[in-house]
């Protein structure tokens, strides 16, 4: 609570120049007097944290659960709400395709081979192109997307943020050093039904896996928590990290 | 054994539990469409097969498994290995082709085959393409087939699955372990599933 007060009364006087999205040649810096709550401000009484363990060794293991923190974190109640549209089309087009292929296999089993061949050939045809729009979808457009949330917050007019994280485990280059978790972080808040544009951070960050993760494989959570809430914040804040 | 599993999915959501269930299911879906495409692709009912019994030796031991190609325009000659399937009969049978007969489009083959079956004229099946009639054998029998053949005398290219174009020694021998003790083929496929449903991407 204490660092919005502050940051209100630091500058009051940009407040009438980032308000107007129209004149903005580059990215308006977002008014800190209308900030919503960050993450790091709404601290959720002691809820049970369940014991996060991994297998130290095991990159995949690593990423995913950070990945599994950042989304519990940042869908807790008063922070943003998950958008499934990414997972929701990977579902559909997997599932349909994989009734497809049941769907030919059994007409195959049941109808003799040369009756059924059109049809078979169709199905398989139509399996190869979802399995294909999947198999890009998730390359091209979900790319490394874990997380993509969006809240509505009521202080003087309606406004709605957006955000969207994504990480990845880029290569080391020596070989003895720890890899490292890369986040980085796109936010834009908006007002007006999303036609007035209030504010846009860009935020990146690294961290070495063992600074939240001991010899054990056990997660240290708190830490964790610390570091992505510092970094939403900032990119709420408009600051380019 | 399961419960840090468990523990995981409840906490990771409804939509979590789908996706994993659905890297399981296009495994599976994936293995049938790619079986299903090599049918079409080489025009045979069932492109690879294991050979079960020892009447092809020297050329091809139990436990073999076979290629197999059954192109529209192709004519047997003699000395191609076919595998051929008698309706009525649940297994195909892989031998020799020891006499061919070209049957030309304009004559109907019925006339040759006797078959004791009444089934009634096909339109258009048999008179598109030349037709043939065949006579095999296997190389370790001493007769030939006209007692597998159920009544026909001759076989006609639709019993043909296909004909061997390539094997591979000794690798049958899973499908067969697995038809003769089907626990194994469950405690595959199960293990399989777990495998699946407990990975992440």
């Amino acid at each position: 609570m204490a660092r919005t007060k502050q940051a209100a009364a630091g500058s009051s006087n940009a407040n009438s120049s980032s308000v107007n999205g129209s004149q903005k040649a580059r990215s308006p810096s977002p008014d800190p007097s209308d900030r919503p709550l960050g993450p790091l401000a709404v601290t959720v009484p002691a809820y049970d944290r369940e014991v996060v363990k991994v297998n130290n060794a095991n990159l995949t293991e690593l990423k995913n659960a950070c990945d599994d923190a950042v989304k519990r974190f940042l869908s807790r109640p008063e922070l943003f709400k998950q958008i499934y549209t990414h997972t929701d089309v990977r579902l559909g087009l997997g599932w349909l395709s994989v009734f497809v292929a049941a769907g030919t296999a059994f007409y195959g089993y049941k109808i003799d081979f040369e009756q059924s061949k059109p049809v078979v050939t169709v199905g398989l045809i139509l399996y190869i192109i979802l399995t294909v729009l999947s198999t890009l979808y998730a390359y091209f457009v979900e790319g490394d997307t874990i997380f993509v949330g969006k809240r509505k917050t009521f202080s003087k007019r309606i406004i709605t943020e957006r955000i969207t994280l994504s990480s990845s485990t880029p290569p080391t280059p020596k070989v003895s050093s720890c890899p490292s978790y890369s986040v980085s972080l796109h936010y834009v808040r908006s007002t007006n039904g999303g036609k007035t544009l209030l504010g846009r951070g860009r935020t990146k960050g690294a961290a070495p896996y063992n600074k939240f993760f001991d010899a054990n494989g056990v997660m240290d959570q708190p830490a964790f928590e610390k570091w992505v809430g510092g970094l939403v914040e900032t990119a709420m804040d408009g600051k380019a990290a | 054994m399961f419960t840090e599993e468990l523990k995981a999915f409840r906490r990771l959501g409804f939509r979590h539990v789908l996706l994993q269930v659905l890297n399981f299911a296009s495994v599976i879906a994936s293995g049938l469409m790619i079986w299903k495409g090599l049918g079409i692709v080489t025009n045979s009912e069932s492109p690879i097969v294991v050979v079960l019994s020892g009447s092809m030796e020297p050329a091809f031991y139990r436990g073999d498994l076979l290629f197999l190609t059954n192109p529209s325009s192709e004519q047997y000659k003699t000395g191609d290995i076919t595998v051929y399937k008698i309706p009525g009969a649940e297994i195909p049978i892989v031998h020799r082709v020891m006499e061919t007969h070209d049957v030309p489009k304009s004559i109907d083959i019925r006339k040759y085959t006797k078959s004791k079956s009444k089934s009634k004229p096909q339109p258009g099946e048999d008179s598109k393409q030349d037709n043939q009639l065949l006579l095999t054998k296997g190389d370790n029998n001493y007769v030939d087939d006209i007692e597998l053949y159920q009544g026909l005398e001759w076989l006609e290219k639709k019993h043909i699955v296909g004909k061997v174009r390539g094997f591979l020694p000794y690798v049958g021998y899973v499908t067969i372990a697995m038809n003769d003790f089907p626990q194994l083929k469950y405690a595959l496929l199960g293990g399989l599933g777990l495998l699946a449903l407990i990975q992440r991407e």
